[in-house]
């Protein structure tokens, strides 16, 4: 070898062809794909375990003995199941050869779509819920008797006064009525709650990507 | 990212992040991916420059974090910090400079291990030895040694190469 590495170095460089910069120009579409995928993911798999989780607890609730839970259950969650693969089924049809900016404000559009059904679903979902709890653990037989007909008869021996309605006692039903009452009111803040630990770190993401590309377009 | 931005402080500096990013490629698509993200990365960073550096050595520094990250990242290229052991992965034809010398100068680079990928190119681009390490995180008395080292390794992969 002849030359100096410092000479190849410099004389390389003198060439035209050798500093050509590329353009800046397809990572916001590779990156946006990339976060819409990963959340799709994350979404399908989300409601493979709520299936998963409410058959699960179908047949614990039979063994338990608290079917009605797990029959209230099963079908509440089925419903929502069949209504966010609806949603996904949607989220197919964003044109992945438009534009990253388009692609992310389409994502972003039917997420809003998305988060603002699940809201209304869920003021009746977690209701629903604890309604179903009760109503199992209400049922549930204790020695040949209905468990809260027993723990009806047992306040009545504590309480002999207390007013029943339908043979349950009226405060239990107000206090009933105001978890319920309250379950409803919240419930669309629970979801945003639940949804932010799940998917929390893809919004963030998706966000940056956003100000970066309405940034780069400004 | 603004256009004026790439503009001014970016494409000034193109000939730094090509070099170093073309040091840790070995196909145009992964350089080009490795050149967009050292650029989105300098931009984003812009606000952290204190001017207690030259914006080139931030600029520097910047490139060669991105392209380390990457490098780790990406599964197809193979990893070395050992300069000893050495397995690199076959450039692509089309993947050249027109100067044939050049060509094989970065073929032997890419035999180095990533941190002497880095001492080596700052060492080309006639940085100094305190340059070098504050770019790097080293010592300065160390890196004379080590250019010399790497310098008769690089003469030594190129012996009978090059006329």
């Amino acid at each position: 070898m002849e030359k100096s590495i410092e000479d190849i170095w410099k004389e390389g460089f003198l060439k035209g062809d050798a500093l050509v910069a590329p353009k800046v120009n397809n990572l916001y579409n590779q990156k946006s794909i990339h976060i819409i995928d990963k959340f799709k993911r994350m979404f399908k798999i989300n409601l493979i375990a709520i299936v998963a989780f409410s058959f699960a607890f179908l047949i614990v609730s039979f063994i338990v003995g608290i079917p009605i839970t797990g029959i209230i259950f099963f079908v509440t969650l089925s419903v929502l199941v069949i209504i966010n693969k609806k949603l996904l089924n949607g989220l197919d049809k964003i044109d992945k050869g438009a534009s990253s900016y388009q692609y992310l404000k389409s994502f972003n559009e039917w997420i809003q779509k998305q988060v603002t059904i699940n809201k209304k679903i869920s003021r009746f979902l977690y209701p629903i819920i604890f309604i179903s709890m009760v109503l199992g653990f209400w049922f549930k037989d204790a020695e040949g008797m209905p468990l809260g007909e027993r723990l009806v008869n047992e306040i009545l021996i504590g309480f002999p006064d207390v007013y029943l309605v339908y043979g349950i006692p009226l405060i239990g039903i107000i206090i009933a009525l105001f978890i319920v009452v309250i379950l409803a009111y919240f419930g669309g803040r629970i979801y945003k709650w639940d949804l932010n630990l799940v998917y929390g770190r893809v919004f963030k993401k998706l966000k940056e990507l956003m100000t970066d590309i309405e940034s780069l377009r400004s | 990212m603004s256009s004026d931005f790439y503009k001014t402080s970016i494409l000034p500096f193109a000939g730094i992040i090509i070099k170093l990013c073309r040091a840790y490629t070995n196909s145009q698509e992964d350089f080009e991916d490795y050149y967009q993200e050292v650029c989105l990365q300098i931009w984003r960073s812009k606000d952290n420059f204190r001017e207690e550096s030259q914006w080139s050595t931030w600029v520097y520094r910047i490139s060669l974090n991105v392209c380390l990250t990457l490098l780790k990242k990406n599964k197809k290229t193979v990893q070395h910090f050992v300069s000893d052991s050495i397995t690199v992965e076959e450039t692509e034809d089309n993947y050249a400079f027109s100067d044939e010398s050049l060509n094989l100068l970065y073929d032997a680079i890419r035999k180095l291990s990533e941190i002497d990928r880095a001492v080596i190119m700052l060492y080309l681009e006639e940085k100094s030895q305190k340059e070098i390490a504050e770019i790097i995180g080293t010592n300065p008395n160390n890196i004379g040694v080590r250019v010399k080292r790497i310098k008769i390794r690089l003469k030594k992969i190129l012996d009978g190469k090059i006329n």
